[in-house]
């Protein structure tokens, strides 16, 4: 079977070009989830409302924490290269550990008496987690992608390839960033 | 940015990596085009019955009706009805149309055009195949369901589409198909947008590409934008249907919170004016290549040409509340989408101008590409004015949702895009396959769709402006429509002369590729200068053994200074001067 | 071809004779490709622009079609061997297609644009006051019928003298009715073809729509959003009345409304505080 075993040169265009155009599809996915989130919160009588209106604070919070925190070592990871192993490690058990406090954050939802059928706004609490999560799990799937070459190949792992991981998982990051904003602070 | 040289390959050896889980772009291309053509008959024959239900309710359809429908004795039930129209609507724009003209043309031009090897992620453009064609199983699977397909018209408005209106699965199935659709889109559009943006041959500027080039990589940017959107949406509508959410269910039905069904629309028309552009952008970038082409005479205004384009497809970005007026959005928003949409009349009268520039004092060969490019500029002047009508409010109270709106967007997206569609597989048959198609026949097939389908949209439009509305099994019980029985029984006719026409090209297509004792054709058939007429037909595995390097435009026909008997110019030569 | 389906041939086609027999056979090509008669004081703005710009329209389609077939005779091959070397990209290409862009835009569109702004303004979305005499109606659609409520003698909806008809809206002539509209399940779409407008209703939203008529008669309402599969048999009456017999009318119903009425039955009382948003 053919394998594309492109230049140096041609690998450094074609990712940071395509990287960069499917990060804009994935941003105009949660930007249209956003602006749902924006007309009905235009709509709606007050807000918070009723039905979130005991939302739970501690785990997103420690959510944002651990996210942050990941895109901190993954940052070290790109720029540390004796330590690179490490970062991943560190990167990989945060991004782990975002997933569990997730389904913790789910659970809480049901336990305070929030259900996803409760209305608009738990709706929204619950599709947006989910979809994160759901990237979340993609970006898990590359750093373990990246994983596979540190250890095996570590000098196939170009600046190109850290880059592109990165900008994915920062992107991630943005997004959480956002959605902990609307969703549980303001 | 910098032009960057694919290596090249071993040609694979096995039928499997040759044909199916191919990386090449011209046999993804083909794919495409297979798949396309396989839906563009089931969606033509969805057509037929609706057109058969119209004319004759209660009459059984002829010859398979009875094998289709045998509870009913051959006659289209209502909810089938109501089946018919939505898959019709979906299989046509996302299947048929979205295969052949961007999965097809654009796998197999762009690199061809431009003077690549390949696209420039092989994997990523496989990957788009298998999960279009993931989706048309998913599509097709949903047909064979105990409540049947989806139902709800290809928009899908909810809450017609939740649970509340369609209880069967097709509307789940169909929601996650055109997710998977929309992922294989995604991936194609971010394949040839970083296809064109970094391997261009050396010398070809973005004003030196041709403009079917341009109209494919301004569709995959509008794709690469907005199928994301619909995406949103349709995971949104799934939520709904399957976990419970309650985006888009309100009013008394609803158990329990308080949705908006209207956030979906607003939803699906961010994304559902751009897929218009997104269809027929590539159309318009082939016939201004044909017209140049055949007209022995260089594109009039290929900058204002391409800068046209352009400027539609960000205007068509912020023109979709035009589908909603009668939502009764706020009369703000309501007369700036009025004003914005029409604002796309000056490029488009624009780009008209220069069609017509183009043929003016050239030397016109009506070949069939020829042919069906003209068509496209009379079918889409037509589309292109009656949108006028919808576009304005107060005449959108009375039309909208009427035939003249049906009429109206197969126009511009059936007919033109049908009739783009032919023009573009009849010109590069050779390259593709290696063969001419028969000439003779392709005039026949063009003269009888030609006639017939402005017929049926014709036929459609003066329906609606007499007040026939949409999506009517029997429209016959408004004593109102009753004097329409004769239009609908011509438009019928029409339909049904249509879809026989279609046989021609079928025979023809078949007949070319597997028939025995045809010639092969030549390198340059059509004496044309674009890149891919250089190499061999069919075009050879890898392209171009050389990678060209482009010194002048892609339509530089009749240039006086030329010695030796031709009347173009390949890319790759000097522009001649004196 | 088995005998059945020769059999059910002759029936399809003298099902399809009778069918063509029901349409008035005498009507001309135009009496069946016109819009349906217009019964309303604002029709003729629609009727206007149709006009308007089916003409300039018609105009700039002969302009393409000259081009498109004039310049497919004159300059064919076998006619007009060798083309002009011209990339169309000189001073005065340019400025005869911005100036064919700008025209058409002036023409069509800006005419249009105002004009309709206008109408939508002065007329359609000019709503009448709610003290003003007019005639009140609440709509509520469902799959697959339209409820109408007229408020009754006391001028309330939603207590026991509401006239509440079933796929009939009653209304006097020469009277403005102001409709507000809801869904109960998915979205429908009011459409008057005589009166040539249409509103969508939507679950959890209201719309208002308003019409004055100027014939009485009975005419047709018709649903024009999909909901669903028996979309096509959401159809409902409208009668207009001359203003006598539309008194008399209210007369009746309200006294039969208030004798008959359950005001116990929640189920009846879909109606809403006039003007709730």
């Amino acid at each position: 079977m053919m394998t594309n075993n492109p230049g140096k040169e041609l690998q450094n265009l074609r990712n940071s070009v395509g990287m960069t155009v499917a990060l804009i599809s994935f941003g105009m996915m949660f930007a249209t989830l956003f602006l749902g989130y924006f007309l009905v919160r235009s709509n709606a009588p007050t807000w918070p409302p009723v039905e979130i209106s005991n939302l739970p604070m501690l785990l997103p919070f420690l959510s944002t924490l651990v996210m942050g925190l990941s895109s901190f070592t993954y940052f070290k990871l790109e720029k540390d290269a004796s330590h690179r192993k490490h970062f991943w490690f560190a990167t990989m058990a945060l991004g782990i550990s975002f997933l569990v406090l997730q389904w913790n954050l789910w659970g809480a939802l049901k336990a305070s008496g929030i259900l996803v059928s409760n209305g608009n706004v738990p709706s929204m609490v619950y599709a947006f987690t989910w979809l994160h999560a759901a990237h979340i799990v993609m970006g898990l799937m590359l750093l373990m992608w990246l994983g596979h070459y540190l250890f095996r190949k570590p000098e196939a792992v170009t600046a190109l390839t850290l880059l592109n991981v990165g900008k994915f998982w920062h992107f991630l990051g943005a997004v959480w960033l956002l959605m902990y904003l609307m969703l549980f602070v303001l | 940015m910098a032009f960057v040289e694919q290596h090249i390959h071993d040609e694979p050896k096995t039928f499997w990596s040759k044909y199916i889980f191919s990386f090449d772009h011209k046999v993804i291309g083909k794919q495409f085009l297979w798949s396309g053509i396989f839906w563009l008959l089931v969606g033509g024959l969805l057509a037929l019955l609706i057109r058969w239900t119209l004319a004759y309710p209660g009459v059984p359809f002829p010859v398979i009706g009875n094998l289709l429908f045998p509870n009913s004795g051959g006659v289209v039930p209502p909810d089938t009805y109501a089946m018919l129209f939505s898959m019709h609507g979906t299989i046509m724009i996302f299947f048929a149309i979205t295969a052949i003209l961007i999965g097809a043309f654009g796998n197999f031009c762009i690199p061809l055009l431009i003077g690549a090897r390949d696209m420039i992620f092989p994997t990523l453009n496989m990957l788009s195949f298998w999960f279009g064609f993931g989706a048309s199983v998913l599509m097709i699977v949903s047909f064979f369901l105990p409540l049947g397909a989806a139902a709800g018209g290809w928009t899908s408005y909810p809450t017609l589409s939740t649970n509340l209106g369609q209880p069967g699965a097709g509307q789940t199935l169909w929601l996650i198909s055109l997710f998977l659709f929309g992922v294989s889109s995604t991936m194609g559009a971010v394949n040839y947008i970083t296809t064109v943006i970094t391997l261009r041959a050396p010398g070809m500027d973005y004003f030196k590409m041709p403009l079917t080039v341009w109209g494919l990589f301004l569709t995959s940017i509008l794709n690469a934008i907005f199928v994301p959107v619909l995406g949103a949406g349709l995971l949104l509508l799934t939520f709904d249907r399957v976990f419970g959410t309650t985006f888009f269910l309100a009013g008394a039905a609803a158990t329990s919170g308080k949705g908006d069904p209207i956030l979906f629309q607003h939803v699906f028309w961010i994304f559902g004016h751009p897929e218009v552009y997104i269809l027929i952008l590539p159309a318009w970038g082939i016939v201004s290549d044909l017209l140049s082409f055949f007209a022995r005479k260089p594109a009039f205004g290929y900058k204002m040409t391409a800068l046209s384009l352009s400027t539609i497809t960000i205007l068509s970005t912020v023109v979709y509340g035009h589908h909603m007026y009668t939502t009764q959005m706020s009369p703000l928003l309501t007369q700036s989408f009025m004003t914005l949409t029409m604002l796309i009349s000056i490029p488009s009268a624009i780009f008209f101008a220069n069609w017509l520039g183009t043929l003016w004092k050239g030397s016109i060969r009506f070949t069939s590409p020829m042919l069906f490019s003209l068509g496209v500029v009379f079918v889409f002047g037509l589309g292109g004015l009656t949108g006028l009508y919808l576009a304005s409010t107060s005449i959108d109270l009375y039309l909208h949702d009427t035939y003249f709106v049906v009429g109206h967007f197969h126009y511009t997206m059936a007919a033109s895009v049908l009739l783009g569609g032919f023009a573009g597989i009849y010109f590069w048959m050779p390259k593709m396959f290696g063969r001419m198609m028969d000439e003779r026949l392709a005039k026949i097939h063009f003269w009888t769709t030609m006639i017939p389908l402005n017929g049926i949209f014709t036929g459609m439009m003066i329906m609606g402006y007499a007040g026939m509305h949409r999506r009517l099994y029997n429209p016959f019980i408004y004593e109102f429509m009753q004097r329409l029985i004769p239009i609908n029984t011509f438009v019928t006719l029409c339909a049904i002369a249509m879809g026989l026409a279609q046989i021609i090209f079928l025979y023809n297509f078949f007949k070319t590729i597997f028939g025995k004792n045809i010639p092969q054709a030549s390198a340059n058939p059509w004496d044309v200068g674009t890149l891919e007429w250089q190499i061999a037909s069919p075009a050879p595995y890898y392209n171009f053994k050389e990678v060209p390097v482009v010194k002048c435009g892609p339509h530089e026909f009749g240039n006086p200074n030329l010695k030796d008997g031709r009347d173009f110019q390949y890319q790759t030569e000097e522009l001649v001067k004196p | 071809m088995d005998i059945s389906f020769s059999e059910r041939l002759i029936g399809m086609i003298a099902e399809g004779s009778s069918l063509l027999a029901k349409a008035n056979d005498t009507m001309s090509f135009w009496e069946r490709i016109s819009p349906p008669e217009d019964i309303s004081t604002s029709g003729h703005l629609i009727h206007w622009l149709f006009a308007y710009t089916t003409y300039v329209n018609l105009f700039w389609f002969a302009i393409l079609c000259a081009g498109l077939f004039g310049f497919s005779f004159l300059y064919a091959s076998r006619r007009h061997k060798k083309a002009l070397y011209t990339h169309g990209n000189e001073k005065k290409h340019l400025m005869i297609t911005a100036f064919i862009g700008l025209a058409v835009f002036l023409s069509v569109d800006m005419v249009i644009t105002k004009v309709s702004s206008r109408d939508m303004k002065e007329v359609f979305w000019n709503f009448p006051e709610d003290n003003a005499d007019i005639i009140k109606v609440e709509v509520l659609a469902q799959q697959w019928a339209w409820n109408f409520r007229h408020a009754g003698k006391d001028g309330e909806f939603n207590t026991g003298d509401d006239v509440v008809e079933l796929n009939n809206l009653v209304v006097p002539v020469g009277k403005k009715v102001m409709i507000q509209m809801t869904s109960k399940d998915v979205i429908h779409s009011l459409y008057i073809p005589n009166i040539y407008i249409k509103a969508d209703a939507i679950p959890g939203r209201f719309a208002k729509l308003w019409f004055d008529t100027t014939k009485t008669g009975n005419f047709e309402i018709a649903c024009a959003e999909m909901c669903g599969n028996h979309h096509y048999l959401m159809k409902a009456k409208l009668t207009v009345l001359s203003q006598e017999n539309y008194d008399r009318w209210v007369n009746e119903s309200q006294a039969n409304a208030i004798a008959t009425n359950d005001t116990e039955n929640m189920d009846l009382r879909w109606g809403w505080k006039w003007g709730s948003k």
